[in-house]
């Protein structure tokens, strides 16, 4: 609970403009991307290390929750305050604090945008690759926090691949440095990658250091058309298998291509069951060669046509509407749940073809959309969370397809975390020994279970 | 109530947020509550009784510039800004307006302007707004660098009908208040073109302000007389088009009287006939080859785009491509030509904090590109980026003045 006096404590912390109590703050700070909303009772506004080490070590005394957020693109409702207590919002701890160019990282306050540190380090031709499709507002520390994936996986791999270093305070309000600013580190255990994907249950991050790529010369956006979503999927596995590696390889169905084209007018094909969206990038001598290797390999493969961007806006504009497949398809039902089940990519097509037969029998309207290339399926579920009946179905369908993913050795979540949207299918998947070693080392972090309670391993409905 | 079309559109928020980081003000402010999201959110719940419509909501209501970035970047469709709108209406019936804006608007809606003007204009207040101490703002906008007042209103000062011998065209000008009042200078400039061009031009007397103003504050109530008005005097079959200098006006002419009519349940068929014709200057001038009749003109010039042309209308190429035809002009874009100014209406005197901030990109762009000139079709967007920038630097004008000027 937090009452008076802890206000007034906290509030000394931080200073009264970064410090919200009004119950519509508090409605604000009630919900992320996710359907689920609940109540916190205080939320405060970081700016310093010290700041956070000082509401940490209250709230870890009086055992009041806190859960750690940043702009609240959440997809499994990992940054809401399942038990009330504190939301510690980092969107005004956002500085770039250093590039170094000499030895290629970076390093960044937990609040700023993704994007826009991309343009920072584009603009001396730097890269830092990875890119959620909400990167434009999500922040560095919450894609540490939930090992953020995106559309550029299949290349250059997710967040805990470029994560050099981090600073973090512990609840007790302890603040420690894990990793560095070395290429390589073999030193201890590697707490770096054990906290992020952790999903704020461990420890809340100050700051980050990340390594980063020269960025590549030139990139190319390519369109294959299909009109059967099957030769879609068979051609993302036979592109695998070939060993050719695209910056990213994305696949949008009948549905998600008509949701996108309402909003985003590029004339995108209305009539194709499956669109793939490609990327090429590096040099331009090997970029022109790839492109017409993909190019080839996807008419070979079924593509009734292939598209190819003829200049950097077209190629913006082409992602920007992938970027907005989840708010698009708003169009369509009020609800939507991101399904995020990834499996082997040569099992794509089939995958595809469960979740239409899924879809069918539960009644329950899916869309898909796949960062392809990673096997990493995007059915969204379009739904009414007003109507009660239908959500059973949605649920339903949901486990169905869980079951489906594991079965074929895949993962229940392959980006956008447990959270509570997957808590209740978390032993599917884990061995009682992992689940046993998992809150073993939960405790080890955070012993009153103060960070982000009710999500992940002690959820329940 | 809210119509119920509205309603509904709180349901399309799917909360992803990407309304988030392209809002101006949630970028300065960076708490949910500055965020089209949040808004949206909160209105939700008062819809659904689980929130009451309070003094605060009221306040976070009003901390938003209106500028439609979140409408038009909404992947779900949603008409953030006229659900916005629509509470506002909503609220003012429960908090009434500021007395400083109800003044404002019930002399922008009502016979009382011009008298006003006229004691204010013609005898004392240019010259007691160049006796205020220096140092005294109005918003952002220090006093010193308001725009005088005209002499004697723009539409006194010219015939209701302005003939040309063999005319080529016939149109209505809508000249708005604050080429009226304020920014004569625009209304000639467009006078002179037009006559070049051999266009008949009708200033119908008695047009009024064009509302927007006070139905963006919520007054929706105050404006339908205006809204009247200027549809009985505006919507003629017997001209090619009705123009437009301000980016404000042409949105309240083309979109937002056939909304209010609607929203009431009225008949707007008026309004919708009215709408078709409207044009902004630059969009009826952007049809003609003007390259002949222009002379050189050095100068450096970039362009801003106001919130209500760009976003409200779509209109982005057309004023560019005249500055482009001026000979001797050179035309250089700045960084987020079309990111709102900060100035909101009234925004900036009940915001200045965050204005400022938002100006002050505007205006560090604006430098960067070293233009001497800074062209935009708004007169809010003027006097806010003028006021901010200073005159040292840069001479900010309406596009017209820059083709007039280039006249030969």
């Amino acid at each position: 609970m937090v009452d008076a006096e802890l206000l007034k404590s906290l509030e000394a912390i931080v200073g009264s403009a970064r410090i919200k109590t009004s119950r519509e703050d508090l409605l604000t700070y009630s919900y992320d991307a996710y359907v689920k909303e609940y109540l916190p009772e205080v939320v405060l506004f970081p700016k310093s290390t010290n700041e956070v080490a000082g509401i940490l070590k209250l709230a870890n005394e009086r055992g009041v929750p806190v859960t750690p957020r940043g702009s609240g693109t959440n997809l499994s409702g990992g940054s809401v305050p399942k038990k009330g207590g504190i939301i510690l919002c980092f969107t005004m701890m956002n500085r770039l604090l250093e590039i170094n160019r000499a030895n290629r990282y970076a390093v960044v306050e937990p609040g700023l945008v993704v994007a826009e540190f991309q343009k920072e380090v584009e603009k001396i031709g730097l890269f830092y690759p990875p890119d959620p499709g909400s990167s434009a507002v999500a922040t560095m520390g919450g894609t540490v926090l939930m090992n953020a994936g995106g559309m550029r996986g299949i290349k250059y791999g997710v967040t805990r691949d470029y994560l050099l270093g981090l600073e973090v305070v512990l609840p007790s309000g302890e603040a420690m440095n894990t990793g560095g600013v070395t290429a390589k580190d073999v030193t201890g255990y590697d707490l770096t990658r054990l906290i992020c994907g952790s999903e704020g249950t461990l420890a809340v991050v100050t700051k980050i250091i990340v390594r980063l790529l020269p960025k590549p010369k030139t990139r190319r956006t390519m369109q294959a058309i299909y009109s059967r979503i099957d030769d879609a999927g068979t051609t993302v596995a036979k592109i695998i298998e070939a060993g050719i590696i695209p910056a990213s390889l994305e696949l949008m169905d009948n549905q998600i291509i008509k949701a996108v084209e309402d909003f985003a007018h590029l004339g995108l094909p209305l009539d194709a069951e499956a669109v793939l969206l490609i990327d090429v990038d590096g040099d331009p001598e090997i970029v022109e060669k790839q492109a017409k290797v993909v190019g080839d390999f996807c008419k070979a493969h079924g593509a009734r046509d292939v598209k190819v961007s003829q200049s950097e806006k077209e190629n913006e504009q082409l992602w920007v509407a992938r970027r907005s497949v989840f708010g698009a398809v708003a169009r369509l039902r009020p609800t939507c749940i991101v399904e995020d089940a990834t499996v082997p990519v040569s099992m794509l097509t089939a995958a595809v073809k469960k979740i239409r037969e899924i879809s069918e029998r539960n009644r329950v309207q899916i869309a898909v959309v796949a960062h392809a290339g990673d096997g990493n399926l995007h059915p969204l579920v379009l739904c009414d969370i007003r109507d009660k009946e239908e959500m059973a179905r949605v649920e339903k369908a949901f486990e169905e397809f869980v079951d489906y993913a594991l079965s074929l050795g895949g993962t229940l979540s392959g980006e956008h975390g447990v959270g509570i949207s997957k808590a209740k299918y978390l032993a599917k998947q884990l061995s009682p020994t992992v689940m046993a070693m998992t809150r073993a080392i939960k405790k080890a972090f955070d012993s009153k279970g103060i960070l982000n309670p009710g999500s992940f391993l002690e959820y329940a409905e | 109530m809210i119509a119920k079309e509205l309603q509904d559109e709180v349901y399309n928020c799917i909360k992803c947020g990407l309304c988030l980081m392209p809002c101006p003000v949630y970028k300065q402010l960076c708490y949910e509550s500055a965020a089209p999201r949040g808004k949206v959110q909160l209105i939700k719940h008062i819809l659904e009784g689980k929130l009451e419509p309070s003094a605060n909501f009221n306040r976070i209501l009003y901390t938003c510039l209106l500028c439609e970035t979140c409408t038009v970047n909404c992947p779900s469709g949603l008409k953030v800004d006229r659900l916005l709108k629509a509470m506002r209406a909503e609220m003012v019936k429960k908090f009434k307006l500021p007395w400083q804006k109800r003044l404002l608007f019930s002399l922008l809606s009502g016979e009382r302007l011009l008298p006003f003007f006229m004691q204010w204009g013609g005898s004392m207040g240019n010259l007691l707004m160049g006796l205020a101490p220096g140092g005294v703002k109005v918003g952002t906008i220090p006093f010193a660098k308001l725009p005088r007042l005209n002499k004697k209103p723009f539409r006194e000062q010219v015939p209701e009908v302005v003939t040309v011998a063999a005319p080529k065209g016939r149109v209505l000008y809508f000249t708005g208040c604050a080429t009226n009042y304020l920014y004569e200078d625009v209304g000639r400039s467009a006078l002179a073109i037009l006559k070049r061009l051999n266009i008949e031009v009708i200033l119908p007397q008695g047009q009024m302000c064009c509302g927007l103003p006070i139905f963006l504050a919520g007054a929706r109530e105050s404006a339908l007389g205006n809204i009247r008005k200027n549809l009985e005097l505006f919507n003629r079959e017997d001209v090619d088009a009705v123009l437009v200098d301000c980016a404000t006006c042409g949105s309240a002419l083309k979109n937002e009287y056939v909304h209010i009519l609607e929203e009431r349940g009225e008949n707007a068929d008026a309004a919708k006939a009215l709408s078709k014709k409207v044009m902004d200057i630059s969009q009826y001038l952007d049809k003609f080859d003007l390259k002949g009749m222009l002379k050189p003109l050095p100068g450096k010039a970039t362009y801003h785009d106001p919130c209500h042309l760009a976003r409200s209308q779509g209109i982005r190429e057309e004023p560019r491509r005249l500055l482009q035809q001026i000979p001797g002009l050179e035309f250089v874009e700045m960084a987020g030509a079309d990111v709102c100014c900060g100035g909101g209406g009234t925004f900036q005197v009940d915001h200045p904090e965050v204005s400022a901030g938002i100006t002050g990109n505007k205006v560090r762009a604006i430098k960067d590109t070293g233009a001497n000139l800074v062209a935009s079709g708004c007169p809010g967007c003027r006097m806010q980026i003028q006021g901010n920038l200073g005159e040292e630097a840069a001479e900010v004008v309406h596009p017209v003045q820059l083709l007039a000027r280039a006249l030969k």
